[in-house]
């Protein structure tokens, strides 16, 4: 087993991964930017290294010089988290290269569903079902793709082929729009990713986002720990995720069929470690390849309180040649998890990005409810990396009842000093279609909140209107007190009432 | 402390708030005592109203307030009785024609200014491309018009309601 790993990235993640380890007593090192040198990454970590600037690029995706730390401290694994450097394969290579291991899949394997293009064609190639697109024709100019356009059929998708997080993604309904979406695709890709290939894929109206986690150990044994549902999304980005998925319910055969082809898929190339295999599933329960996530994901968490496996210990003992501890016939889903993803954003203003300290900060807690963040009180957020503040995660038996505790815990959170998504969530939680499972990814449409379909308490606008005015005499009281402070030579009043002559 | 009246609009709805003491107000002629605690610089408060406890947070935006309560959000308008009786002697304000003050919704890098000074812009034309939390937002032109000055450069970083350029 590793006696130190260092953990390659920052915020929850990196808390997250930073438990795991402290539980099978491997020493931790953290890197950080100089906007986290307070981060909660740093303070759990038993050793913590600068890295460079706030931003990204002269930060936490120096891998060279995060090598450079990892043999200076004696690191013997990396593990990458999601985002930054988990599924870039030279770093991987590199890590082997330099006798490090990295904790998550062969360079190989990453290449093969990095590119996202390659890995539509190798999982086509294994018998596994995909969305009909621009597949296993390699990068094509503007001119080519608008030429295939028609032939795939509007609504389509242009994707970047080195994407995944809705980045450089958009969303196309006819020919006329499509050039200056072609190039908004390219430019946000080439920015993003560092490489502006893009390609097409048919727009599945009406569809869910499933996806299927799978652990793969070094000895070939691959198994699946069932499904996510991700549908509730916005711009790509998801924003709750539950397990099971209520469309698959009690479907044990579709379950079982989608588990099975996530293996091969995942046997196809290779695949070691923890990955995820997502689908695209419409009415009529077919479902699609849609990408293969070679690393850890945000919403793992929904996974790990369904199955009771904590997947970064899995992921931790696999890189280290240890066999799977499961079989698939052990893997029982219990209960039921959900989790909401607290981003740094203000719902009422288009989901617009809220950057500042966090003044007050109080959790949730109680029965079945798991926190995994990576900010506190006094802690400052910035506008350098993604937008999520913490992962609210809450387990229960029934879909129904985790729902009821999802909302107890939303209530109970407290994060002020900034903006965030918890109003969002609240009112999802309160749609009936939701509640009835009833939602696919075009639930959330573009700046529109899920309405609230329970009648509102009717004396809500009066308690707001009675604290807008509380608010306003207060303000009033203090400009006053500071008025009479001040060592004016007319009287207040005097003052009062030169200053409204003049504003008339 | 003295008596005061204030006016509060909610959602098209008046209500009339006399503040008689620390622990008693009047809305809409209805006495209920309260406790107010305010949360100094956390832009929330603590507030029992007749027992009834709330925490709405508390936003001023655009000479208003705005107020979450519950998960909702409430727009207030509240004035007190000498501003009402100067607001309803002037009459109603009339609204400025003319320049658009495009503004930065959000802090953020420049990644783009595809317009310069002098050009004509059509309705929904992409004036600045900003990337927020690895984001990146086209900012558009509100209506037709004419660039009259950028103030802003590529690779800025921006703050959140820094003029970014002005068009006529």
């Amino acid at each position: 087993m590793f006696k130190k790993i260092l953990i390659a990235n920052r915020g929850e993640i990196a808390v997250r991964i930073i438990r795991s380890c402290r539980e099978l007593n491997i020493q931790t090192v953290a890197v950080f930017s100089d906007a986290d040198r307070h981060g909660l990454h740093v303070r759990y970590a038993d050793e913590a290294y600068r890295l460079g600037p706030s931003k990204a690029s002269e930060s936490y995706l120096r891998s060279e010089k995060i090598l450079e730390i990892a043999q200076k401290c004696g690191a013997d694994a990396i593990h990458p988290g999601y985002g930054f450097l988990a599924e870039r394969a030279d770093f991987s290579q590199a890590c082997q290269d330099q006798g490090i291991s990295f904790i998550g899949p062969k360079p190989s394997s990453i290449s093969a569903m990095g590119d996202k293009q390659v890995a539509r064609e190798t999982v086509s190639k294994a018998g596994v079902p995909v969305v009909p697109g621009t597949e296993g024709q390699g990068d094509l100019t503007d001119k080519a793709l608008l030429k295939i356009a028609p032939e795939i059929g509007f609504p389509l998708l242009i994707k970047p082929s080195a994407g995944g997080g809705g980045k450089g993604m958009r969303e196309v309904a006819n020919i006329k729009e499509m050039p200056g979406l072609l190039t908004a695709s390219r430019r946000e890709a080439e920015s993003s990713f560092g490489d502006g290939n893009i390609y097409l894929e048919k727009l599945i109206q009406g569809a869910r986002h499933i996806e299927i986690q799978i652990l793969a150990d070094q000895h070939g044994n691959v198994i699946h720990l069932g499904e996510r549902e991700c549908s509730i999304q916005r711009r790509h980005q998801k924003l709750l995720e539950e397990a099971p998925s209520p469309f698959i319910g009690d479907d044990q055969a579709l379950r079982d069929k989608m588990g099975e082809v996530a293996v091969q898929a995942a046997r196809a190339v290779d695949y070691i470690n923890a990955g995820t295999i997502e689908f695209l599933v419409n009415g009529n329960k077919e479902y699609y390849f849609l990408e293969m996530n070679t690393r850890l994901q945000v919403e793992h968490p929904v996974t790990e309180a369904v199955t009771g496996i904590d997947i970064v210990k899995e992921q931790i003992r696999i890189a280290a040649g240890l066999s799977l501890q499961h079989k698939q016939e052990d893997i029982i889903l219990k209960g039921w998890a959900m989790e909401c993803r607290i981003n740094a954003e203000d719902p009422f203003r288009d989901f617009m990005p809220s950057t500042g300290l966090i003044t007050q900060s109080i959790l949730p807690a109680g029965p079945g409810i798991r926190i995994d963040t990576g900010v506190y009180s006094g802690f400052e957020i910035s506008p350098y990396y993604d937008a999520l503040i913490s992962k609210l995660i809450v387990h229960e038996e029934t879909r129904e009842e985790t729902i009821t505790r999802m909302k107890r815990a939303l209530d109970e959170y407290r994060v002020l000093g900034i903006r965030t998504n918890i109003p969002f969530h609240q009112a999802l939680l309160e749609n009936t279609d939701f509640l009835a499972g009833e939602f696919n990814t075009q639930f959330i449409q573009d700046g529109n909140l899920p309405v609230s379909d329970t009648p509102m308490d009717q004396s809500l606008p009066e308690i707001a209107a009675l604290t807008a005015v509380l608010a306003t005499h207060k303000r009033t009281q203090r400009s006053a007190v500071s008025m009479q402070r001040g060592r004016r030579n007319t009287s207040n009043w005097k003052w009062i009432n030169r200053w409204e002559r003049t504003k008339e | 402390m003295t008596s005061e009246i204030y006016f509060a609009e909610v959602e098209g709805k008046e209500y009339q708030i006399e503040i008689l003491s620390e622990t008693r107000v009047v809305i809409n002629g209805a006495s209920h005592e309260i406790d107010y605690q305010p949360l100094k610089k956390h832009s929330s408060c603590l507030l029992l109203v007749d027992g009834k406890s709330f925490e709405p947070n508390t936003y001023q935006e655009n000479g208003g307030w705005e107020i979450i309560l519950q998960g909702k959000r409430f727009n207030v308008l509240v004035e007190d009785e000498r501003e009402r009786r100067l607001r309803l002697a002037a009459g109603e304000s009339t609204l400025q024609e003319g320049r658009h003050i495009l503004k930065s919704p959000m802090p953020g890098l420049v990644i783009d200014i595809p317009v310069k000074v002098g050009d004509q812009v059509m309705e929904g034309q992409v004036l600045l491309i900003l990337e927020s939390m690895k984001m990146q937002n086209e900012l558009t032109a509100p209506r037709d018009g004419k660039i009259v000055r950028i103030q802003a450069k590529v690779n800025d970083n921006v703050e959140r309601k820094q003029t970014l350029l002005i068009m006529e």
